[in-house]
């Protein structure tokens, strides 16, 4: 069935690697000095490691692997944030990426000014995000503080705030790290409840170690484990493979 | 990296929000605020004023000399905080560009807006000044936003020259303060180019032969006094083509500044 629905995204053969400095060849005199001493400076670390796949519009995917497997850098480089080294990313529609929720919050703006800054900064203009607004807002159910700096919210209403921009936000794929709900209880509930109403509706890619948000929003998994997939299949096989695997 | 067209509006978007912001954060908790963007420069071409002309007696045989020096010290300053502000935007930014894809060139471009902005306000104090001391209008005053764009496309061409290396290398920003103090006095702002050249004409050819030199004299000649020492004047006698110097320097600044940035900004993500 799934089959069926275009492709969104298409991974093919991604290769990334990192040069990690040896000694801390930080700043010109540490450079010149190495080059002089013919010393490279740096190792080379494969963190992705010829990696393909396809994802499909509507497909809630979860990527999961340990600490230091790759996964943030693939959402990375999903989001365009890293290129690739090689092979290839294709995107069909829009991507809004929320790598780490309020990029670009400043403690001095208004609430308002903030979710302007934020809409701008991924992607959506003043016209697009005047039509969000109103949205964000009742999400975040923040609608009398708007006018106020941000710095006096509390930290709560802050991440409400940046969590809600990044759900009403108008794009065709939405890549998460980590955040599914946040908040005080209450809120979190209306998260929840939330990605259980889009599932199936919205394409949404999420990085995450909690193994029991993938088997209940998810309908496919991805394991990541030293820049390979490992697994790719049923949330529930994913799964039971990670803890097999982990313990 | 082709930047699909239906996009570019959306950058313009992000431009806008990003100078709106460092505007309003400038004066951020200050009691004067945005006054200060008018009292700084005013203030220093005041030291500078009682030092240079009032003590040392420098430059008075130049007519309306006070708009004379005052005029050097802004387009100074605007030079000065635009490389300043662009060389750092990246680092400055660093928590976007880790975190966020867009066009990197928009946070140095936005980053040196704030000094434009600041500059515009100052040409109008130096306009009312011009005025106040006498100096008639004339039709060359139009030429001056056309060299103050001049000296803009120059600062923006090592903002992101420097700006891009910047990123790997911090220590560009330290070497960058020292090059500006030298630069100050290479550049005939606080004494008249006339003194040099009575002394020695090859270096006051050759200070000519600066850019920001360039700018500044042609600001002068054009808003204050045509008693002013220019490089279309002074330089290039013998050789036509030494005359274009300064705008050759300014292009090919430009273009080197910018390809550099554009082939360093894939990896800004990860080297930042």
């Amino acid at each position: 069935m799934k089959e069926e629905a275009p492709v969104v995204i298409s991974v093919k053969n991604l290769h990334k690697s990192f040069k990690l400095p040896t000694e801390r060849a930080w700043g010109l005199k540490q450079a010149i000095f190495n080059r002089l001493k013919g010393i490279k400076g740096y190792t080379e670390q494969k963190v992705l490691d010829n990696i393909s796949f396809d994802i499909h519009q509507n497909e809630f995917v979860g990527i999961v692997g340990r600490n230091g497997s790759g996964k943030s850098t693939l959402l990375k480089t999903l989001a365009k944030i890293y290129f690739p080294e090689k092979g290839s990313v294709d995107i069909n529609g829009t991507l809004v990426p929320f790598i780490e929720l309020g990029v670009g919050f400043n403690p001095e703006l208004s609430g308002r000014e903030n979710v302007y800054l934020n809409g701008a900064l991924l992607g959506f203009s003043n016209k697009e995000m005047d039509t969000m607004y109103d949205e964000i807002v009742d999400f975040a159910e923040l609608r009398p503080f708007m006018d106020q700096k941000l710095k006096n919210f509390s930290s709560g209403m802050q991440v409400r705030l940046a969590f809600s921009i990044a759900i009403r936000a108008r794009g065709d794929i939405l890549l998460l790290d980590e955040v599914l709900a946040v908040g005080d209880a209450e809120f979190q509930k209306k998260c929840t409840d939330y990605f259980a109403a889009i599932k199936g509706k919205q394409t949404v890619i999420l990085v995450t170690h909690d193994m029991g948000n993938v088997e209940r929003y998810c309908n496919r998994a991805i394991l990541i484990e030293e820049g390979k997939v490992k697994l790719d299949g049923k949330p529930k096989e994913v799964t039971e493979a990670y803890k097999k695997l982990w313990g | 990296m082709a930047i699909p067209n239906f996009l570019y509006k959306n950058n313009r978007v992000l431009l806008k929000e990003l100078t709106k912001t460092d505007f309003k954060l400038r004066y951020q908790g200050s009691v004067l605020g945005y006054l200060w963007a008018l009292l700084r420069p005013l203030m220093m071409f005041a030291i500078l004023y009682i030092v240079f002309a009032k003590l040392l007696r420098i430059g008075g045989d130049i007519p309306h000399y006070p708009v004379y020096l005052l005029v050097g010290t802004t387009f100074w300053s605007f030079f000065s905080e635009c490389t300043n502000q662009g060389i750092q935007a990246m680092v400055t930014r660093g928590d976007l560009i880790r975190k966020i894809c867009f066009p990197k060139y928009i946070v140095v471009v936005s980053a040196t807006l704030t000094a434009v902005i600041n500059v515009l306000i100052n040409l109008v104090v130096i306009v009312i000044f011009a005025l106040i001391d006498g100096v008639t209008p004339s039709w060359t005053w139009l030429l001056v936003p056309l060299l103050m764009f001049e000296l803009y496309i120059f600062s923006l061409g090592i903002a992101f020259l420097l700006g891009a290396i910047n990123v790997k290398y911090r220590d560009i920003t330290s070497i960058w303060d020292v090059l500006m103090q030298a630069l100050f006095y290479a550049v005939p702002i606080i004494y008249p180019i006339s003194m040099v050249a009575s002394t020695n004409i090859t270096a006051a050819k050759i200070i000519l032969l600066n850019p920001i030199s360039q700018v500044i004299q042609d600001i002068r000649y054009s808003l204050v006094t045509k008693e002013t020492i220019t490089t279309w004047h002074f330089v290039g006698e013998e050789n036509f083509i030494w005359k274009f110097i300064p705008i050759i320097i300014v292009i090919v600044m430009l273009v080197w500044g910018s390809w550099y940035f554009r082939k360093k900004s894939k990896k800004f993500a990860e080297e930042i």
